[in-house]
């Protein structure tokens, strides 16, 4: 049953024994090598996988040994083993166990083998130098192993999990506790892995935050795969924990920083349409204007004309001088950091800005108590205060002296700073998305809403934080900073 | 000399741009009267005002419609004005005019059937004599 030639020859290299593995009905053919090579003659046996598992297999390969055969046979994974098999003088003999995956890639088969490779060590030489690899590529690839028997209704941890969660040697681990190896967030992952393991036979490999015996937290990598016994029920589940810590992290580490790239250049995006947008209003003007005087005859109305070059390159100027700002904003958020405290920063906005506040009955009122200080760069959190308290001044209510609340306050280990006024407000649902945005009309119109949110918004997200508004129509506008 | 159109209407925030256009139209005798909205908002309240009472001689037959305006934009304007656009007895023509170069305003706004064109600021003498010269 051979597929070809080709194949035959590599069979004959490989001077081996095999097993092929035939469906409907379930059956292996054992080759003559087999049989030769532990002695048997075809009729002292009975070759099939019941009698092979109990009578010739080393009951100490037998759990594996089973598991492994049966999910090659249903699932066709593939697996390699060592196993102990007794031979005609009644000595066990060790083999290496392994599959279709051990074939030559371009050779494809469609029947599952198994091959027996003989192996000419002693056997128990080989078992300890076993162990040691095992042992060894345990430690340094942090891989602990676990086993859950369902029959005995007992966990067994090997002595490297047993390091990875940090618990004693006497320590007993239990189903019951299971909960405890992972952390809050992860552990409807974890028994949802492993039920569906346990119930359905369906194995699982995913990563998953993990907490050791003393409260530290680590990313790990579960792998875990049903066991069988020979009826093909599962009685156990076996896997292995990873310590991926240190890759993990890094993951996060990269993902932050590319989350950060991509807001620095949607941010740089949005400032290349500000500029060409507000330059080009200027020079479109200009443009018009020029036509306008090589269209005109008389040379008076043309000097007349002229005089309109000033007012359109002094507003060049003023936007120029706004987008320098911008500019200035993107580069500035590599200035240090300091301590920065509120009641001094707000001191030294308020007394430049005494006249507009005495001129207008403003009252300011200040609560730092929760929070007193930020590490900031001084100039920008100045920059906010001023533009906040302006804007609340320049908005007021037609009905009544402008009243500023400015606290600071902690939530959700994050520090907030929050302006309210009792202003006329803003209609968000017509202005929503506006507020913060830039108009073409910010550098001549006194009134409308100028370069200042926006410049405000520019800062604080530079710096990583967000900012919020919240208003009512004749209530007044708070706006909320999180730093 | 007599004029092409009686009333035209721009609506835009920047007072220079309105300052040189209206120069152009008396030059040109383009109409004989304007009216200027310096936002949306203005406009539409205009617009609306009239509707009850609407005589011949305060409705303009072209719009020139800017995009980018405080309080309210062109196409806040624009989704109003359509709604009532039909209810003057007077065919009014609209054009948006912006110094937006963003293809994305451009197809917007040519997918808007009332939209008759758009103009890309700076718009010409030539332009403007020849889109009045066509009314």
């Amino acid at each position: 049953m051979l597929q070809n030639e080709l194949f035959n020859n590599v069979l004959q290299d490989f001077n081996t024994g095999y097993w092929e593995l035939y469906k409907d009905p379930y059956r292996e053919i054992w080759s003559k090598k087999f049989y030769k090579t532990l002695g048997y003659s075809s009729n002292t046996i009975q070759p099939d996988i019941d009698y092979f598992l109990t009578h010739l297999i080393h009951k100490e390969d037998l759990d594996i040994f089973r598991d492994n055969f049966i999910s090659y046979r249903l699932n066709n994974i593939n697996f390699k083993q060592y196993i102990k098999i007794l031979n005609v003088e009644n000595k066990y003999q060790l083999f290496r166990c392994s599959t279709n995956d051990e074939l030559p890639v371009n050779i494809k088969s469609e029947i599952n083998f198994i091959f027996f490779f003989e192996v000419k060590l002693e056997p128990d030489q080989a078992i300890i130098k076993d162990n040691f690899y095992y042992k060894e590529t345990a430690q340094m690839t942090s891989t602990g192993s676990w086993y859950v028997d369902f029959h005995k209704k007992e966990s067994y941890w090997d002595f490297e999990t047993y390091k990875i969660l940090e618990y004693p040697d006497d320590y007993k681990p239990s189903l019951k506790d299971s909960a405890n190896y992972y952390s809050e967030d992860c552990r409807q992952l974890a028994a949802d892995c492993f039920f569906n393991c346990a119930m359905s036979g369906i194995p699982f490999n995913t990563e998953i935050k993990m907490v050791t015996l003393n409260n530290r937290e680590f990313w790990a990598r579960a792998i875990g795969k049903p066991m069988y016994n020979e009826n093909k029920e599962i009685i156990g589940v076996r896997g292995v924990f990873q310590d991926i810590d240190d890759q993990k992290r890094k993951e996060i580490r990269l993902q932050k920083s590319v989350d950060i790239i991509a807001a620095q250049n949607s941010r740089l995006f949005n400032f290349a349409h500000i500029v060409s947008h507000n330059l080009r209003s200027h020079t479109s003007n200009l443009s018009l204007l020029v036509q306008l005087i090589e269209d005109i005859n008389d040379p008076k109305e043309k000097e007349e004309l002229i005089k309109e070059v000033k007012t359109i390159s002094s507003n060049l100027n003023t936007t120029i001088e706004h987008l320098n700002e911008i500019v200035t904003i993107q580069t500035n958020n590599k200035q240090k950091k300091i301590p920065v405290k509120f009641k001094e920063s707000l001191e030294l906005v308020t007394s430049g800005i005494s006249q507009i506040i005495n001129n207008n009955n403003s009252q300011i009122r200040t609560d730092f108590s929760e929070l007193e200080e930020i590490n900031y760069i001084p100039a920008y959190l100045e920059s906010i205060l001023l533009n906040l308290i302006t804007n609340a001044i320049k908005y007021k209510h037609p009905d009544r002296d402008p009243v500023i609340d400015i606290k600071t306050y902690l939530k959700d280990k994050s520090q907030f700073l929050k302006v309210s006024d009792n202003g006329r407000g803003i209609d968000m649902s017509l202005f929503k998305d506006k507020i913060f945005g830039m108009y073409k009309t910010f550098h001549y119109n006194k009134d409308a809403v100028g370069i200042g949110l926006f410049l405000t918004k520019n800062q604080v997200e530079s710096m990583g934080g967000s900012i919020t508004v919240e208003s009512q129509v004749d209530k007044g506008t708070s706006f909320i900073i999180e730093f | 000399m007599s004029h092409l159109i009686d009333v035209a209407c721009i609506i835009d925030d920047d007072t220079i741009y309105i300052n040189l256009v209206k120069r152009i139209i008396e030059s040109k005798h383009l109409c004989k009267n304007l009216l200027i909205f310096e936002n949306g908002k203005n406009a539409l309240s205009f617009f609306e005002a009239i509707l009850n009472n609407p005589k011949k001689e305060n409705i303009p037959e072209i719009i020139f419609l800017d995009l980018n305006m405080p309080i309210m934009d062109g196409w806040e304007f624009l989704a109003n004005f359509i709604r009532i656009k039909n209810n003057f007895g007077k065919t009014i023509t609209l054009y948006i005019v912006s110094s937006s170069i963003n293809p994305l305003d451009i197809k917007k706004a040519k997918s808007i059937s009332d939209v008759k064109d758009y103009l890309i600021k700076p718009v010409t003498i030539k332009e403007l004599e020849s889109i009045f010269s066509i009314h």
